[in-house]
């Protein structure tokens, strides 16, 4: 495991130096005006980040608002019997809500367990596996739609929140049978 | 969805901190206008002419939890100093103090100077150590955190997006070089075989297709700054196909479903910060779980686009 992820991360040293000098390279060989292409491109960039605030804006206040009122808690206490069925532990039941909405808010939450609970606990285990296999799904809804101006996302809230859950059903039961917690 | 959603967490923000609010109104938390006992020490002796004494203050364990009904305990003492003016003598808590609940909301709240708690000081009588100190009125915490909150994310909302203007112009430079230079035509082709069923909108050729490869690579590589720009110009070249302008398309909700899943090769640099040499143990697991949340994301996103009512809302049946 640990050679294949020193593999890896070796690997994706180079990823970034060969997009970054590859593709003027290859562009200059292919006889392309490079430098004026990329300025050609690159004026898109303001345009872009500005067209996302409105997006980013709206999903971002609400959520923290959602976070500030104390709605969390009130979450928490009434899913627990619920998840009790299933097998999913209530300590982790903030990090699977968040997950979704927040990042600095998920990763916040990872810091305090590991306060909590310390670093070999199985609980810090699966929040972790939690936080580094899902995104925040409405960050990306926010993002990418809002690059392009799309306001009627249909079933992108519905099919990112499904496999949300089921990353955190997942991430329970892997830890569960690789550390037999 | 999305619009219920959002209103949801609106709405329900406030319905939650009111009557978080009204509770603590009830149960009177915070002891609005009630003195509590505390016992000062003067570490460099009184001098009731100074404008400003120091002063260590100690509060009573068993007298601090029955006077807020709470099991939190204070420290046996804390720095601080006295303000005495003609209105009377003020006293303060040195900033930064680790006080414990609700002093720390009531110091939070009462927007004083440097974040310190203050509070009027009665039955006080130097020489004598004992005296009591009246906190400013604490109402409606919530409803004014909810409040702040949303205006602290708006600003950080123009942040995030603003911050981004650097590296998206590099990337949607270099992009655009890829894509004069026949780079990403080249991609297209080697990415065909495997893409081409979960995009089947996608003619065969078109550049979005080299587009998404490079925003998965990016993502695999745990290249998130890359990552976000490549997503960006693929949804920009799926807009292209896009009869309708507001609304998305198939494709486009099954780009965004597999990003949501995060598939990465390499830990997150916050996770390996945190956890250190554990995520050695922890690669496999996460591996493990954003492959199958990938395959339940692409499933859901193909699923629920044969759901009737978003058949109805496809852009491109309409057209």
């Amino acid at each position: 495991m640990e050679t294949m992820r020193d593999a890896i991360s070796l690997l994706s040293y180079f990823v970034l130096p060969l997009i970054l000098v590859g593709f003027p390279l290859y562009g200059l060989i292919k006889r392309v005006p490079v430098y004026e292409s990329f300025v050609e491109g690159a004026k898109e960039g303001f345009q872009v980040a500005v067209r996302i605030i409105p997006y980013l804006v709206a999903i971002l206040f609400a959520i923290a608002m959602f976070r500030a009122s104390g709605a969390m808690e009130a979450l928490t206490k009434a899913l627990n019997p619920v998840l009790g069925l299933i097998g999913f532990p209530a300590e982790l039941l903030p990090m699977a809500i968040i997950r979704s909405l927040s990042g600095s808010g998920s990763a916040a939450l990872v810091v305090d367990m590991i306060n909590q609970y310390g670093e070999d606990s199985i609980f810090v285990k699966m929040a972790s596996v939690m936080y580094g296999s899902s995104e925040t799904t409405f960050y990306v809804i926010a993002v990418y739609f809002g690059a392009i101006s799309i306001r009627k996302t249909r079933h992108a809230v519905p099919a990112g929140l499904i496999a949300d859950a089921a990353a955190m059903l997942i991430a329970v039961w892997t830890v569960r049978l690789l550390f037999h917690g | 969805m999305l619009n219920y959603i959002w209103a949801g967490l609106i709405i329900s923000s406030l319905v939650f901190a009111l009557g978080y609010d009204i509770r603590d109104l009830s149960v009177d938390k915070y002891r609005n206008g009630q003195p509590l006992p505390v016992e000062l020490a003067f570490p460099q002796g009184y001098d009731s002419a100074a404008r400003r004494v120091p002063v260590e203050i100690r509060i009573a364990p068993d007298q601090y939890a029955s006077f807020y009904q709470t099991d939190q305990a204070p420290a046996p003492s804390y720095p601080g100093y006295l303000v005495q003016t003609k209105e009377g003598v003020q006293l303060r808590f040195a900033a930064g103090s680790k006080l414990p609940e609700p002093l720390a909301t009531i110091g939070k709240v009462s927007k004083s100077r440097d974040d310190e708690l203050q509070g009027l000081l009665s039955e006080f009588n130097p020489p004598g150590t004992n005296a009591a100190v009246v906190f400013e009125p604490v109402q409606f915490v919530k409803l004014n955190a909810i409040a702040s909150a949303a205006l602290d994310f708006a600003k950080t909302g123009a942040e995030i997006a603003l911050g981004l203007v650097g590296v998206l112009s590099l990337f949607l430079g270099l992009l655009k070089i890829a894509e004069d230079s026949g780079i990403v035509f080249a991609l297209v082709k080697l990415v065909r075989p495997i893409l081409r069923p979960l995009f089947p909108e996608v003619p065969a050729d078109h550049p979005a297709l080299g587009m998404i490869a490079l925003n998965l690579t990016a993502t695999l590589f745990g290249l998130g700054n890359a990552a976000t720009p490549f997503g960006i110009k693929a949804m920009e070249e799926l807009q292209k196909l896009n009869p309708s302008e507001d609304t998305a398309t198939n494709s486009m909700v099954m780009l965004m479903a597999i990003n949501t899943a995060g598939i990465q090769l390499v830990p997150p640099v916050l996770l390996l910060a945190l956890m250190g040499t554990q995520i050695n143990t922890l690669i496999f697991p996460i591996l493990i779980t954003s492959v199958l949340g990938m395959i339940v994301a692409i499933v859901a996103a193909r699923l629920l686009g044969r759901l009737p009512g978003y058949r109805a809302s496809d852009p491109n049946r309409k057209a």
